[in-house]
């Protein structure tokens, strides 16, 4: 294979891995740190896109919508929180089952909106060649913006009082709520955070997939296996196991077709869970996830 | 009412039932049949949930996608067979077979990959959103198997409906008032098949495997495999419907592994009941009636009813809807019974902690017993054994334990990541005798009981019992050989009652169930909770529950038995019949007992074992410790306290290391 033969099929991975991680990054801080097990996940994609989607059309540039759906998806969240999981915690069962019934509505809701067929958002910037090969410029956003998302996450849990007191409530919320953390402010934070991750990513992805109303079921399973493979160290964890099935997801699909790609991802995920019940990480911290 | 009569009376309302209903489907328009044979078909997928979850609490949301598969391979198979055999009922069998095997082969990888039960939920959804992905992109008259054309997003088409032929007969398909006969008569006898399989022993089992999977396995049952068992049962009833519905539609879409129908079957059962083989048909009409009703005229707004109804069940009606008004309309009825209640010896249970999915004691019993009946029987057999004079005495020699075996811990080690919490430890307990193992905190005593147990595999080193190397076995395999495990925390049954939770111990060790009804009940005399019989194990007092949990391990007739601080929780009275009670098992078995009551130790006079940070410190009596300096310097802190100190100078919860 030749120089630019390697590049573009790196590029290619490197594609696959970052939007595995992108759509799973707001699943893995709202189930790594809270333990909720969002089934609206996806819709909160969909929700972040059709915000996009709005936003261009009410004239507002490609740049300033995404900024703006992120924005509204975080605070979507937050009601979905105060109203919804707040009451949930500790409820794992009801609250993938609540969270569920969302996913029905918010589906339904936005095809009563929108129609189930949406015109797409141009895909903005133009490609770039290396060799024989034209790739998108585009692309490479949706790369920067899946590994900047990742590492300000790290930032935050590490390096900020808000982070610290997130783990603290993840790992002993009673201990916590002792020493006088806020732990119900500390939860609804990161999980309108978690939010507005998933809305991120559904608006970064808007221009480059259909904007429909069911986009959400083609994220959510993926994103719950690449965070369940990750295991308790949530972060770490989804970029490793991101990239382990993105990989895997990457190169069957251009041996073979997408949707098998996408069969051999979720394999790929089960066969580890055999193996490695606590997922990637599950050796460095003992413990049960749920 | 003994079992067989609440097995007459299933039968009865399902024969009066399905002859109603029959008769009715014979009445009413071509047309309205052929729509309530969907509901049928539907209660028998929503049955396939209510064994799955309801009975053996495997999470699934996956029976649709199951469904699913049963349908295409009806559909596939039917297509080839009709034309050549003149019928389609061995398409039927088919597709029965399929959604088993498919059940098999995810549940093998989940159940044997421990995976915990929410990750289930998920590892079913995210298999039938795959599938989705799959069936739908086989569009195109490539993806054919044989005559069958899957059609992909189109569907497949053209599916032939249930076809007969007797022998030598000509091929006859069934009319649609016919097909909602043989519909309707599926689901009632796969209702009472499983109402009488919650009351045999299978049942049973899966409601222990439901209620607490770590005593299961540690009274001997095979988790992983009763889950499997079950799982593929309920494939093969969820691909059963599937084909009937293919037959039904005469046509399979791929949208049937999508998220909405996977919701459907849950809130179906959910709505019923999740406990209830009569909320599986009530289920279906209330959700499906309502959604029609509200769905709007082209059913656009079927998903927004249907979602809000999940999320107000789990805010406001747990445990479901028709259960919830059932339980309204009982407190009204009969407040006055409930005020009466004379179980004022017993704590009352403290309000069921949110969320951890944990039954209402109410349906608790409903489930493993369905009625009232067996719970009648065990309790005969229990005042049978009061009645034949049995003593009630806790002191009486117990003559559960089975001959006395020798359990050998050779060279063991335990690291878990960088912390070594036990180094090289070589110990060996004498058959038919008490051993005491202390030691302060971190000392390693916690881990050297979860490596005894199987809860953790051992870094090196091999554990032997009566000669036989047990180091790989899991924990049941352990139990089987004759190991009974007590936990630091009551591991029991809560939501079951006392004596069902003595005859699962007891069943575990016998596989018989008559012989497990009289053992159960001798064990619950002998520890003198009869006035529990009937109440839930959870709102037993603390001590009681330990007591209870002792009783367990002996209705397993174990030759070794740990205990992990068993007295702890417990009264000085308590206290003192448990060591009575664990010197009297002495003579029969070999018991290991770890504690923290310097007290207990030194009046139970065994040889003692100290472990100190993870390694073997000395051995001796405890009178020989007791003058031993270096025992009293890490065990009390240099010149802290006098010898043989009183008190519990380590604190209890023995934290585990990691």
């Amino acid at each position: 294979m030749t120089a630019d033969g390697v590049f573009n099929a790196w590029f290619s991975l490197m594609t696959t891995v970052s939007v595995l991680l992108l759509v799973s990054l707001g699943l893995a801080v709202v189930f790594g740190l809270r333990r909720v097990i969002n089934l609206a996940h996806g819709e909160f994609i969909m929700f972040g896109a059709f915000a996009t989607l709005t936003a261009t059309r009410a004239g507002v540039g490609l740049w300033g919508a995404i900024l703006i759906a992120v924005a509204v998806t975080a605070a979507f969240g937050l009601v979905v929180e105060l109203t919804l999981i707040r009451h949930l915690y500790e409820r794992p069962a009801d609250t993938m089952l609540a969270t569920w019934g969302l996913s029905l509505i918010l589906v339904q809701l936005a095809d009563l909106i929108y129609g189930s067929v949406t015109e797409g958002i141009p895909t903005p910037l133009s490609s770039f060649g290396v060799g024989d090969y034209s790739m998108s410029t585009y692309n490479l956003v949706l790369i920067g913006v899946a590994w900047t998302l990742a590492a300000l996450t790290w930032l935050v849990m590490r390096r900020t009082r808000y982070g610290l007191l997130t783990r603290a409530a993840a790992q002993n919320p009673d201990m916590a709520a002792g020493l006088g953390v806020n732990t119900r402010r500390v939860a609804t934070w990161t999980f309108a955070y978690g939010a507005g991750l998933a809305g991120a990513a559904g608006a970064v992805l808007a221009p480059v997939v259909g904007v429909i109303p069911t986009m959400g079921q083609l994220y959510v399973a993926r994103s719950f296996m690449a965070v369940i493979v990750g295991g308790p160290a949530f972060l770490a964890g989804t970029v490793g196991a991101s990239t382990a099935l993105g990989t895997v997801e990457n190169l069957v699909s251009r041996g073979y077709t997408p949707v098998i790609g996408q069969a051999m991802l979720l394999v790929a995920a089960i066969v580890i869970l055999r193996f490695l019940p606590q997922g990637l990480t599950g050796g460095r911290r003992r413990g049960g996830l749920v | 009412m003994n079992s067989r009569s609440a097995g007459l009376g299933d039968l009865t309302v399902a024969t009066v039932a399905g002859g109603v209903l029959v008769l009715v489907g014979n009445l009413v328009a071509d047309f309205t049949a052929f729509e309530w044979t969907l509901w049928a078909i539907q209660v028998i997928l929503a049955l396939s949930l209510v064994l799955v979850w309801g009975y053996c609490g495997i999470f699934s949301f996956g029976q649709a996608a199951v469904y699913g598969i049963g349908g295409y391979t009806y559909g596939v198979f039917a297509l080839n067979i009709a034309e050549r055999t003149g019928e389609t009922l061995s398409a039927l069998v088919v597709a029965a077979v399929a959604g088993a095997i498919f059940a098999a082969a995810l549940g093998y990888f989940m159940f044997y990959g421990n995976l915990s039960n929410v990750y289930v939920a998920i590892a079913t959804l995210a298999t039938a959103l795959v599938l989705f992905a799959i069936v739908n992109s086989t569009a195109g008259s490539a993806y054919r198997i044989g005559d069958a054309v899957l059609g992909g997003y189109n569907g497949m088409t053209r599916i032939p409906r249930i076809t007969y032929r007797w022998p030598g007969g000509d091929p006859a398909t069934l009319t649609r008032v016919q097909f909602f006969a043989v519909c309707t008569c599926v689901a009632l006898v796969l209702a009472l098949a499983l109402r009488f399989a919650g009351r045999r022993p299978f049942g049973r089992v899966a409601a222990a495997v439901r209620e607490n999977e770590t005593r299961s396995s540690l009274l001997g049952y095979d988790v992983r495999r009763h889950k499997l068992w079950v799982f593929t049962l309920g494939g093969a009833i969820a691909g059963l419907a599937g084909g009937l519905y293919a037959a039904w539609g005469r046509f399979m879409s791929p949208t049937v592994f999508s998220l909405k129908p996977a919701a459907l079957v849950v809130i179906w059962t959910l709505v019923g009941g999740r406990f209830s083989v009569g909320g599986a048909f009530v289920g279906v009409v209330v959700v499906e009636g309502l959604s029609s009703a509200l769905g709007g005229p082209s059913g656009d707004r079927e998903a927004i009813v249907v979602g809000a109804l999940l999320i107000l069940i789990v805010l406001g009606l747990r445990g479901g809807v028709i259960p919830t008004l059932g339980r309204l309309w009982r407190d009204r009825l009969r407040p006055a019974v409930a005020a009466a209640d004379p179980g004022s010896s017993f704590r009352r249970k403290p309000e069921s902690r949110p969320g951890r999915d944990r039954l209402e004691p109410a349906d608790a019993v409903s489930v493993i017993s369905s009625d009232h009946g067996s719970d009648a029987q065990l309790g005969g057999d229990f005042e049978e054994a009061v009645a034949l004079g049995i003593d009630t005495d806790i002191d009486a020699p117990v003559e559960a334990a089975g001959a006395g075996a020798l359990l050998e811990v050779r060279g063991v080690s335990k690291r878990f990541g960088g912390v070594t919490a036990l180094a090289d430890v070589t110990l060996q307990f004498a058959a038919r005798q008490a051993s005491c193992i202390i030691g302060p905190n971190g000392a390693g005593k916690s881990t050297l009981f979860g490596l005894l147990t199987g809860h953790h595999p051992v870094t090196a080193g091999s554990i032997l019992l009566n000669g036989e190397d047990i180091t790989r076995l899991g924990p049941h395999r352990r139990a089987r050989l004759g190991l009974g495990i007590k936990m630091q925390v009551p591991s029991v049954y809560g939501a079951l009652t006392t004596l069902e939770n003595l005859w699962l111990a007891a069943y575990a060790a016998c596989g018989d169930r008559e012989a497990a009804h009289r053992r159960a009940g001798q064990i619950l005399a002998r520890l003198g909770l009869t006035g529990a019989v009937t109440s839930p194990a959870g709102s037993l007092a603390h001590g009681q529950l330990q007591w209870l949990e002792i009783g367990m391990v002996l209705a397993t007739e174990p030759s070794v038995i740990l205990l992990d601080e068993p007295t702890a929780g417990m009264t000085r009275d308590e206290t003192e019949q448990t060591e009575q009670l664990i010197a009297r098992l002495a003579g029969h078995a070999t018991v290991v007992v770890v504690e923290h009551d310097m007290e207990f130790v030194r009046r139970l006079d065994a040889p003692i074992t100290v472990l100190h940070m993870g390694e073997l410190f000395t051995q001796g009596s405890f009178d020989e410790l007791s003058r031993d300096e270096r025992v009293l310097n890490i065990y009390l802190g240099r010149g802290a306290e006098q010898p043989g100190g009183t008190g519990q100078p380590a604190g209890r919860g023995d934290a585990e290391p990691g």
